[in-house]
């Protein structure tokens, strides 16, 4: 069985959050709601400054606190090592929200399903057609793409990404893009100290 | 990385510390009902008071549930709430509040019509239903902190004395609620028992927030940017002024010099509540996520 | 809405892939869409066989969805009822049927035709349907509203026509190991194909270690992304250039053998500038071994010199390459310093790089020929170009590529053609005295002399130029000052909006807007221009239409096709339909059908050619097009998407073999000349206001005018675009502004922190900025990459309220600081200044107009509250 991770190369990403974009259209998201997110960070003084792009997203902990404090069963990892939440069962307490150290966990509130992403009461055919995924009033994240996963295909944010920042693929496989690039590039890992064991690293 | 070269970003796209946002009010009025009539139950039960233990039961029952409720997303769901308590501090809570609510409710019908007589069961099974009754009591007063600490997202948050904070804020709010409800009701010596034990809890809060802050600040910068919301910054105002200020000085100093007289057993009651829920609110406004990491060279 | 959490992620519906072509931005990245059996088209991704973009979409690729569904599209034609207008002013619309709308517009436009087709003027800028741009042609009107060409490269495009015969530069992403950007996203967030060149780039970067420079006054991406960030105060780049230029022909670090067989550095130069002549127009040269002069083409030439004073016929002349070079020896490092700031051991140290990196004297194998290998470049576009001396800007950057030889050559600076419109088209063609012919009218050939000017923006007293649009704006508040006979009242604006494109301030345009008797307006949504028109005629959007494209792709070339993802939504009609029911009630079908076969091509092969009376569907000119390129008929480019390969290598290397390229243009002082004495003999008055002296065969240190305004305009001012936003307009786009209003870089007017202070600003503090021109309001963020001496701003910060719900009142406008006279107007090409000075007031609050909440800035402030910080 696969253990599915991603990688980001901080030397490619530019910081245009096509990755953005392309999960909120292939998981129809409502507006204001992200399950990912590119941060950025300048520092130095001028003229010996730089930022640097940071993207993110749920990193899939192998230790996952949001697992762990979910009081209805929602959260669960799949065999593949992929935390997901069950918007059958997710009764919208936000523990895992409070419990994930990397703010990957998004409330999903009522008013978005009605408000539209035109704010402007009235829903486009696009939402219709994908809000069904959610429950309103649910909190959920990042499933890396799991449907997609599940069909041979890569997420939506890594087959968009310009610049190929963001690579996915089995970590057990010590073959895998993903985990040469850990290896040879010395892959970190998000608030290590938090003792999550995420399945995301960071190369620079 | 010190908090200055990373500030508090909203819910922009920079690296910085970000406010938990998923925790708020509703569930701080929980919260604070919860531990509230929990304490009240859990005094007056030490204290053989019924009509304190049945309030205690009633304002858990019925204000945290609605609270709870109103701040749950998907509250026709909210049953399920209590499926993982092999994990979960929320549904271990929740159930214990089932238990306490239902033995607690036994226990005062009990007390008040003698359901041990009327059923014929004995006093060792009576016994048995108020010591699970205070039990779950007490675990309904700190599973709310279990709640908190027990994840590491918010260094704030994440410390063994949030449970212990939960306990004595809990035994402090029923002490004084016992004390305004029983005035005309319970003994001298009683009374006077529970002047002493709030002006001690008083300063035991006083001695755990110090901790917690001092903990939180040095746990981790986002630690830190908390404790400089609550004493520096955005939250100072209502920190030193409404928890400290509002919610400890003030009913310690009425407690201590005007304990003979109802008003101000009243008065410090009133101040004491108020402080410690802004005590929970100000910890969830206060919660911050640390930056994922840093990528300076 | 029913909750069904079992229904699968959008890409995964049952549904099918469709292939088409991105049209978010000008540019024509390979799509795949995919549309649900209900008919919902709800994913759209890069067409991985699309060698361009490699199946990458930018975010504005990602987020056409959103335009497609946008609630406030135009559903019908509509007329406007409310006779008065103005910014803010509701038109009360009013739906008309097509019937309706087409005779009323076709019935204004015949009527001015037959008065004076002058009248007429058109803003129509859809670079992917050339044959709508250049629809006014059918008519013989040559006026031109659109902004497109000259904020951006007005003076670019006309250079890399006469150097390259292209439309567009960019480097050699395949070979280039030394990459330099000077003022332009290229390969990070803008320009070419962005979504494609950045992964082109990336690659390259990482794959192969291909260093950046970004020359820029601010840390754009590209200049986050690049191994070196060297801030220049704005508008002086071409000093830079030419401070680079000096230290490689000090150091003697050019490729000498490049400048003596492929360009005309060695023809000698007389007196007058022109070359030196023989009777047969034959160009001399210098023959260094004999020591004497021979005419370029004589065969016994032993060793042509590029340095040197000599003697022909009489006359005193030097070859081209002295003549630059006495113009370097005023262009050291140390005195280009003072201008630019960039530290002269910068200058050095990069000029040194540069040229190590070039690797002269190197070849490489490819296609069976052995080619110069230059594997660096120097790559720049609008910011560094977009300047009153453009010409001379644009030819001081080609200067640092002439150096080291890189000119088409692997690795070094391209030539984009814009279109090749047939596989095997050649963009080159010999010219005179084995020059490579100069084709700087990419965009088609300038009108020629008059007096009285016939086209409004003078465009033929502009004779290597594009357009000069904001000149529009000049002529209008003058109209005897440059002797104009007529006013246009009529106006005809399709995909275009000039209202917010263009520099001058919006109350100036609004009484030019407001002088005009009708204005048509062919849009999709709302905005700052259509609010002036009396009529909308709504066109489809790009997921319910047809088209056949091919757009500036960097190292690619193909016909890319559009097809319709759904019927359309509403009451709408391609601009094929649109403007062919307009040429039929005008009587212009004919001549219109014969433009289209002149612009799209299809003359070269006959059996394409359009009949002169038939009206043409957009499906039809999408199929010819594609035959017109390869032959294959539409239901192929349905099946395959497009025909997009890498360039091909004999058209894209070195093109010109065996002419030589333009060192030294004379072509400026011969238009200089031709245009002076028709002013004379026409007696323009305006002749001795005409900066003669920007026409320079050689590009030379003299200073913008922007450099010289009054010193109480302390600081520089930029814009910028970025990857997210195509101009301000994706601002629309509820996806896009969801990104936009997060990014830091786009919330504030940014200053250094050290200007700030020493303008005793805080970062927060409400602000009105001046320039000699117009003003604006915004709000102040600091930020360590600005340049102290600058000003940046945003064109996520430009936008107006216009009726849609998403976009947000930015507190002004950038381009109304802007100048709009010939004075910042380049002589040679009609460039305009893009950059201006400016000074800032603090004020304690907003301004009443930007009280009322629906800001810009109120979005920025609700995302960065610490409460639920998601609404907006
Ligand atoms: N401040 C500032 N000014 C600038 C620039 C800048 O970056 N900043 N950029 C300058 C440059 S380089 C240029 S090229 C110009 C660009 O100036 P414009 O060409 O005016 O650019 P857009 O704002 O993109 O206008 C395109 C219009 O086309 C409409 N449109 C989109 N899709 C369709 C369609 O399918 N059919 C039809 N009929 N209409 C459609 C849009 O709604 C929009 O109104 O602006 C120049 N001015
Ligand atoms: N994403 C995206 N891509 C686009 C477009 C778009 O709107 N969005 N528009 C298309 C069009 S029509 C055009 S013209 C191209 C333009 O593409 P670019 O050439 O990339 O245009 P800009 O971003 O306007 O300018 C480039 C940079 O110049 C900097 N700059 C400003 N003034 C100066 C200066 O004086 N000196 C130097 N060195 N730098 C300066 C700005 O900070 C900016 O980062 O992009 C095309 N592609
Ligand atoms: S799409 Fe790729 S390059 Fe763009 S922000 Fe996301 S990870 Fe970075
Ligand atoms: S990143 Fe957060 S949401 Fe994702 S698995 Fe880890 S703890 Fe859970
Ligand atoms: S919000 Fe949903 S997923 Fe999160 S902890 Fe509560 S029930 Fe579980
Ligand atoms: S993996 Fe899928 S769900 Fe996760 S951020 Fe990327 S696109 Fe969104
Ligand atoms: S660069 Fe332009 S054509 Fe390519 S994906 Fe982005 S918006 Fe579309
Ligand atoms: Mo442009």
């Amino acid at each position: 069985m696969a253990r599915y991770g991603m990688v980001f190369d901080l030397r490619r990403c530019i910081g245009c959050n096509a990755c953005v974009v392309g999960c909120k259209q292939e998981n129809t998201l409502p507006d204001g709601v992200f399950f990912t997110r590119t941060l950025s960070e300048e520092y130095g003084v001028f003229p010996a400054v730089n930022r640097v792009y940071i993207p993110t997203l749920c990193n899939h902990c192998e230790d996952a606190p949001c697992e762990k404090v979910c009081p209805s069963g929602a959260t669960y990892t799949r065999e593949d090592g992929i935390v997901m939440v069950d918007a059958d069962k997710c009764i919208g307490c936000g523990s895992c929200a409070v419990a994930c150290p990397y703010d990957q966990r998004t409330e999903l509130s009522k008013d978005l399903f009605t408000q539209g992403l035109f704010g402007e009461g009235e829903l486009t055919p696009f939402e219709e057609q994908g809000y069904s995924r959610f429950t309103p009033g649910m909190v959920t994240k990042c499933d890396f793409c799991s449907g997609r996963v599940d069909a041979g295909l890569d997420p939506a944010c890594v087959v968009t990404c310009p610049t190929d920042a963001r690579i996915f693929g089995d970590l057990d496989d010590p073959d895998s893009k993903a985990s040469r690039l850990i290896r040879e590039r010395g892959g970190r890992p998000p608030l290590p100290e938090k003792n999550t064991s995420p399945k995301v690293f960071y190369v620079d | 990385m010190s908090t200055r070269n990373a500030p508090i970003v909203g819910d922009s796209f920079k690296l910085g510390y970000r406010f938990q946002r998923y925790w708020d009010t509703p569930m701080a009025n929980a919260f604070f009902f919860g531990e509230l009539g929990a304490g009240l139950f859990f005094v007056s039960l030490l204290l053989g008071f019924v009509p304190g233990m049945a309030a205690g039961i009633v304002i858990t029952c019925i204000l945290k549930t609605y609270f709870h409720v109103s701040h749950m997303g998907v509250p026709t769901k909210a049953w399920r709430a209590i499926l993982r308590p092999d994990r979960s501090w929320i549904s271990r809570g929740l159930l214990a509040i089932i238990v306490w609510s239902t033995f607690g409710a036994l226990h005062v019908l009990n007390l008040w019509f003698g359901l041990e007589a009327a059923l014929g069961f004995g006093p060792i099974i009576g016994g048995l239903i108020k010591l699970i009754a205070a039990c779950a009591a007490l675990v309904v007063m700190t599973y709310q902190g279990f709640a908190m600490s027990h994840s590491t997202a918010i260094s704030l948050w994440s410390s063994g004395l949030m449970p212990v904070s939960s306990l004595v804020y809990s035994l402090t709010a029923g002490t004084m609620l016992t004390l305004v409800f029983g005035w005309n009701a319970l003994l001298a010596g009683q009374l006077g028992l529970l002047v002493n034990a709030a002006l001690l809890l008083l300063v035991v809060i006083a001695v755990v927030l110090l901790s917690l802050l001092h903990g939180a600040h040095h746990g981790s910068p986002g630690g830190r940017t908390s404790v400089e919301l609550l004493l520096k910054s955005r939250y100072a105002r209502y920190f030193l002024g409404a928890v400290w200020g509002t919610g400890l000085i003030l009913p310690a100093l009425l407690l201590w010099a005007g304990a003979g007289s109802y008003p101000a057993v009243i008065v410090a009651a009133i101040g004491m509540l108020s402080g410690y829920y802004a005590y929970r609110v100000l910890v969830f406004k206060a919660g911050v996520f640390e930056p994922i990491m840093s990528f300076r060279p | 809405m029913s909750a069904n959490p079992q229904s699968p992620q959008n890409s995964l519906k049952s549904g099918r892939w469709m292939r088409s072509t991105c049209k978010m931005c000008l540019h024509s990245c390979g799509t795949i869409m995919h549309v649900t059996d209900e008919g919902v088209v709800n994913k759209i991704e890069g067409d991985p066989t699309n060698p361009s973009n490699n199946g990458k979409l930018c975010p504005k690729g990602n987020s056409a969805i959103m335009r497609h569904y946008d609630p406030k599209r135009f559903k019908q034609p509509l007329k406007r009822t409310n006779p008065n207008k103005g910014p803010g002013v509701d038109p009360m619309w009013e739906p008309i049927g097509w019937e309706e709308a087409l005779d009323l517009v076709a019935g204004e436009l015949k009527k001015t035709i037959e008065d004076d087709p002058r009248k007429i003027l058109p803003s129509l800028e859809d670079f992917q349907k050339m044959h709508i741009w250049n629809w006014p042609l059918a008519f013989g009107n040559r006026n031109c509203f659109q902004s497109g060409g000259t904020m951006c490269g007005g003076a670019y495009h006309p250079v890399n026509g006469i150097v390259h015969s292209a439309f567009a530069v960019a480097n050699d992403v395949k070979h280039c190991n030394y990459w330099i950007n000077d003022g332009t996203g290229d390969g990070f967030s803008s320009h070419l194909h962005a979504a494609a060149q950045s992964n082109w780039v990336a690659n390259a970067r990482i794959d192969r270690g291909m260093r950046c420079v970004t020359i820029e006054p601010r840390l754009s991406i590209s200049a986050a992304k690049s191994e070196e960030w060297i801030p220049i105060r704005p508008a002086t780049d071409r000093h830079f250039a030419l401070g680079l230029c000096h230290v490689m022909v000090a150091e003697e670090l050019c490729d000498y053998r490049f400048l003596r067989k492929d360009t005309n550095a060695p023809y000698l130069v007389g007196p007058d500038g022109y070359f030196m002549r023989n009777a047969d127009g034959k160009i001399y040269v210098w023959d260094s071994a004999n020591n004497c002069a021979k005419t370029w083409d004589d065969e016994t030439v032993g060793k042509l010199a590029l340095e040197g004073t000599y003697q022909v016929d009489g006359k005193e002349c030097q070859p081209a390459f002295q003549k630059f070079r006495n113009i370097l020896d005023g262009c050291s490092p140390e005195e280009m310093e003072k201008i630019t700031t960039v530290p002269a051991d910068t200058v050095r140290r990069v000029a040194r790089e540069f040229a190590a990196a070039a690797d002269i004297g190197a070849t490489i194998e490819i296609d069976g020929r052995t080619l110069p290998l230059r594997p660096a470049g120097y790559n720049y576009y609008r910011g560094a170009q977009g300047h009153k001396h453009g010409f001379q800007t644009n030819h001081a950057f080609k200067m640092v590529n002439f150096m080291v030889g890189n000119i088409d050559t692997p690795g070094g600076l391209m030539g984009v053609t814009l279109d090749d419109q047939w596989i095997d088209r050649s963009h080159v063609e010999l010219g005179e005295n084995g020059m490579m012919k100069p084709n700087p009218h990419q965009l088609g050939p300038v009108p020629p002399f008059a007096y009285p000017p016939n086209s409004y923006d003078l465009l033929e007293y502009f004779p290597i130029g594009l357009h000069p649009p904001h000149l529009n704006l000049e002529v209008f508040l003058n109209p005897e000052k440059y002797g104009v006979e007529y006013k246009p009242d009529v106006m005809v604006i399709c995909h275009s909006n000039p209202i917010w494109a263009l520099q001058g301030p919006r109350e100036k345009w609004f009484e030019f807007m407001a002088s005009m008797r009708f204005i048509v307006v062919c849009d999709i949504i709302p905005t700052e221009t259509t609010q002036w028109a009396d009529v909308i005629l709504p066109a489809h959007d790009a997921l319910e239409s047809w088209n056949m494209t091919m757009i500036e792709p960097p190292h690619t070339e193909g016909m890319c096709m559009r097809q319709p993802a759904t019927a359309p939504l509403y009451d709408t009609k391609s601009e094929e339909d649109i403007f062919y029911e307009l040429s039929e009630r005008m009587g212009i079908l004919a001549a219109y059908n014969e433009v289209i076969n002149m612009i799209l091509g299809f003359h070269h092969k006959p059996e394409l050619m359009l009949e002169p009376d038939k009206k043409y569907t957009d499906k039809e000119i999408a199929r010819r097009r594609g035959l017109l390129w390869n032959d294959k008929d539409i239901d192929w480019y349905i099946e395959h998407g497009h025909s997009v390969t890498e360039r091909r290598s004999d058209k894209w290397y070195r093109p010109w073999e065996g002419m030589r390229l333009h060192f030294y243009i004379e072509d400026a002082l011969k238009e200089r000349d031709t245009l002076k004495a028709n002013m004379e003999a026409a007696n323009v008055p305006f002749r001795h206001d005409w900066s003669w002296l920007d026409y320079q065969p050689l590009p030379t240190a003299i200073l913008d005018p922007v450099h010289e305004e009054p010193p109480e305009y302390d600081l520089y001012s930029i814009f910028y675009k970025d990857i997210q936003m195509n101009f301000g307009e994706s601002l629309s786009n509820p996806w896009i502004k969801d990104i936009v209003y997060r990014d830091p870089v786009h919330i504030a007017l940014i200053l250094n922190p050290k200007t700030a202070e020493a303008q005793k600003l805080v970062q927060g503090d409400i602000v009105r900025i001046d320039s000699p021109y117009g003003r604006l309001f915004g709000r102040i963020g600091t930020s360590e990459g600005m340049h102290p001496d600058t000003l940046g701003v945003s064109n996520s910060l430009s936008r107006a309220k216009t009726g849609h719900s998403k976009v947000a009142h930015a507190g002004g406008h950038y381009n109304d600081l802007l100048p709009y006279d010939l004075r910042n107007t380049d002589a040679v090409t009609g460039q305009p200044e893009t950059v201006c000075k400016v000074k800032i007031t603090r004020l304690d609050d907003w301004p009443e107009v930007l009280k009322n909440g629906g800001t810009v800035y109120d979005i920025v402030d609700e995302i960065s509250e610490p409460g639920k910080g998601r609404k907006h």
